[in-house]
């Protein structure tokens, strides 16, 4: 047997990270801006435990993160429990059964952290905080407007005013496939070459429908350029009712919030593959991640009768931190020993962090600066050390 | 937390250069006229394999060009860190990056990935008996997706060159690598035993950029578009 060396305590699993100051307290802060924001506008929050039941966690729009979530065993009850990896289908469950009776609308928010069991290369992160709002029992573009309009409210709050939304229609294309009658591997070739926007291959799997792929395919891009590629295909039945939403969502949007960016791309369809209607994700100019995600989805179960339409928008607080203005952390000053409490508060009060000695030392400020203080309490005011000297 | 980027890296404003990745060697110099009609013009030295800079300003001021290994374009265009590449489709196949759009087919490049075995092996036993199989490539997804889609386990030997060394010096049965003539199989005693995928060259772009900068990247893209049609 050979001698490893042991391992080095400070190794996480892949994936996963230690939150450090100041870091973790502009986390916590942010997250409150953007629950404050949900609030403000009639989102009440909800807090659905960390596991669950399996067969409740991945019903409905939960299957998308089946392959995604951790699960165990639950020595009580013998029974598979998953570790969400997404909290929408949480407050999915609790708007169908325990929330079934309250008035709709109802307006859901949300805060809290999700696992999954394997990052991506772009995004290694296992361990995803997300917030978010879910507005449940309302099938209007109103409702879909009203989603994008509360999170780019609630991005603003945290000093990001210059982000972009991006609406697609995830069903549009599996229902003009449908309508066209493409299956078997065709329509696998054909639904991969338009999700790697490869033209030359949607023409050449498209048969008749290529041309109106192909033009939907170059209409990706600013709102009122994709949409008026989207009336000019004349799309026939259920495709066309979809085509009018989106135009319909982005004209409620404009009317709210003329200068938000948006973006339409009529033929993506990847996510997490639950939404039915207009999807969102919500970008950042020049950085390569996403800040947030939603859409309309079916909440409840369709088998029994109790579906009802919604749709929601939830943020990554994680991805946000990285894009937003830095945050001034409060200033820290040092106290000797024995400072009075009611002095303590009052500093407390004005925005400092009091770090008070706990025995008496001889250079204070040399202690100050050691503890990585600030400033110093001299003669019962808050005095700037210099941090040169 | 993770060691933070320089926030420059990420600045997102108008003036900031595109990025276009050029992969080195073969397909550089067949780039060249594409480039010329899409109105690209970098400095000189771009196509000058000894030069050792490795980004080149063009004539105009919002492109860059960077010359990267043909693997690394792809990488490159996947994590953001360039806006617009110009990529084998083999290579497209190996990584298959979800953060990669590959809008236009440039016809560039032409090629093939192929299996190839040595010339007494070839055909000698029944394919479909197989459980598993040896085979040295430096496309390890391509063979093992290959021979998966026909119940085979494919044990992949990554390697990076000499591939037509291996199965003569018994490393593996076949090789599954990129085929241009044949004449290199043909001079190590191989032959080809089956075409896995056509492979052409791609104008590809990352899928960020494109939904951020829908008008710059755009407009690239149709320039290129453009360029095709006038060849």
């Amino acid at each position: 047997m050979t001698d490893d060396l042991p391992p080095n305590p400070a190794l996480l699993p892949a994936g996963l990270l230690d939150l450090l100051p100041p870091e973790a307290e502009t986390e916590a802060s942010a997250v409150e801006a953007l629950m404050t924001v949900f609030a403000a506008h009639g989102y009440q929050r909800v807090k659905p435990p960390l596991l669950e039941f399996e067969d409740s966690l991945l019903a409905g729009s939960g299957i998308a993160v089946a392959d995604q979530t951790f699960r165990l065993m639950d020595p009580d009850s013998q029974r598979m429990m998953g570790l969400r990896a997404d909290t929408t289908p949480q407050v999915a469950r609790i708007a169908a059964t325990r929330l079934g009776r309250v008035p709709r609308p109802l307006r859901l928010s949300y805060a809290g952290q999700c696992l999954r069991v394997r990052g991506t290369q772009l995004a290694p992160e296992r361990q995803v905080a997300q917030a978010g709002i879910e507005l449940i029992g309302h099938d209007s573009p109103e409702a879909d407007a009203e989603t994008v309009l509360v999170a780019a409210e609630a991005l603003a709050a945290v000093g990001l005013t210059r982000v972009s939304f991006d609406l697609t229609l995830p069903m549009l294309v599996p229902t003009l496939l449908d309508d066209a009658g493409i299956t078997g591997p065709n329509r696998v070739s054909l639904a991969r070459a338009l999700d790697r926007k490869d033209a030359a291959a949607v023409t050449r799997h498209g048969g008749a429908l290529a041309p109106v792929l192909t033009e939907l395919l170059l209409a990706a891009g600013p709102a009122d350029r994709a949409l008026a590629a989207l009336a000019a295909a004349k799309l026939p039945a259920l495709a066309g009712i979809l085509a009018e939403r989106v135009a319909a969502t982005v004209a409620a949007i404009r009317a709210a919030s003329p200068d938000l960016r948006l973006t339409v791309d009529p033929v993506e369809f990847r996510g997490f593959r639950y939404e039915t209607g207009v999807s969102v994700t919500v970008y950042a100019p020049g950085r390569h991640e996403e800040l947030g995600r939603g859409g309309r989805y079916i909440c409840g179960d369709q088998a029994s009768g109790t579906s009802e339409p919604a749709t929601g928008l939830t943020l990554y607080p994680d991805a946000i931190l990285r894009v937003a203005p830095a945050r001034q952390a409060r200033p820290r000053i040092f106290v000797s020993f024995g400072t009075d409490r009611g002095m303590l508060a009052a500093l407390q009060s004005d925005g400092f962090a009091t770090v008070a000695a706990l025995a008496a030392v001889s250079d204070e400020t040399a202690e100050a600066n050691r503890l990585g203080c600030s400033h110093i309490l001299r003669a019962g005011n808050a005095a700037l050390i210099n941090t040169e000297g | 937390m993770t060691a933070p980027f320089p926030a420059s890296a990420f600045a997102p404003d108008a003036t900031t250069p595109l990025i276009l990745a050029l992969p080195k060697g073969r397909i550089l110099s067949e780039c060249g006229p594409l480039l010329a009609r899409a109105g690209i013009v970098p400095s000189p030295d771009y196509a000058d394999e000894d030069s050792r800079r490795l980004r080149f300003p063009t004539e105009n001021p919002l492109l860059d060009v960077v010359r990267v290994r043909p693997f690394d374009v792809a990488t490159f265009v996947a994590f953001g860190a360039a806006h617009i590449g110009i990529c084998g489709a083999d290579v497209l196949m190996e990584f298959d990056y979800p953060e990669v759009y590959a809008p236009l087919d440039l016809g560039i490049g032409r090629c093939r990935v192929s299996v190839a075995e040595p010339v007494e092996t070839a055909g000698m036993d029944d394919s479909s008996r197989w459980s598993q199989i040896r085979v040295a490539s430096k496309y390890p997804n391509i063979a093992r997706r290959h021979y998966a889609s026909r119940g085979i386990h494919a044990e992949v030997v990554h390697l990076n060159g000499a591939m037509e060394l291996a199965p003569g010096l018994g490393l593996c049965r076949v090789i599954v690598d990129l085929v241009q003539t044949g004449s290199t199989l043909k001079a190590n005693g191989l032959v080809e035993t089956e075409v896995i995928a056509p492979v052409t060259s791609r104008l590809i772009v990352n899928r960020t950029a494109l939904k951020t900068q829908p008008e710059a990247v755009g407009a690239w893209i149709a320039k290129f578009r453009a360029a095709l049609e006038a060849a």
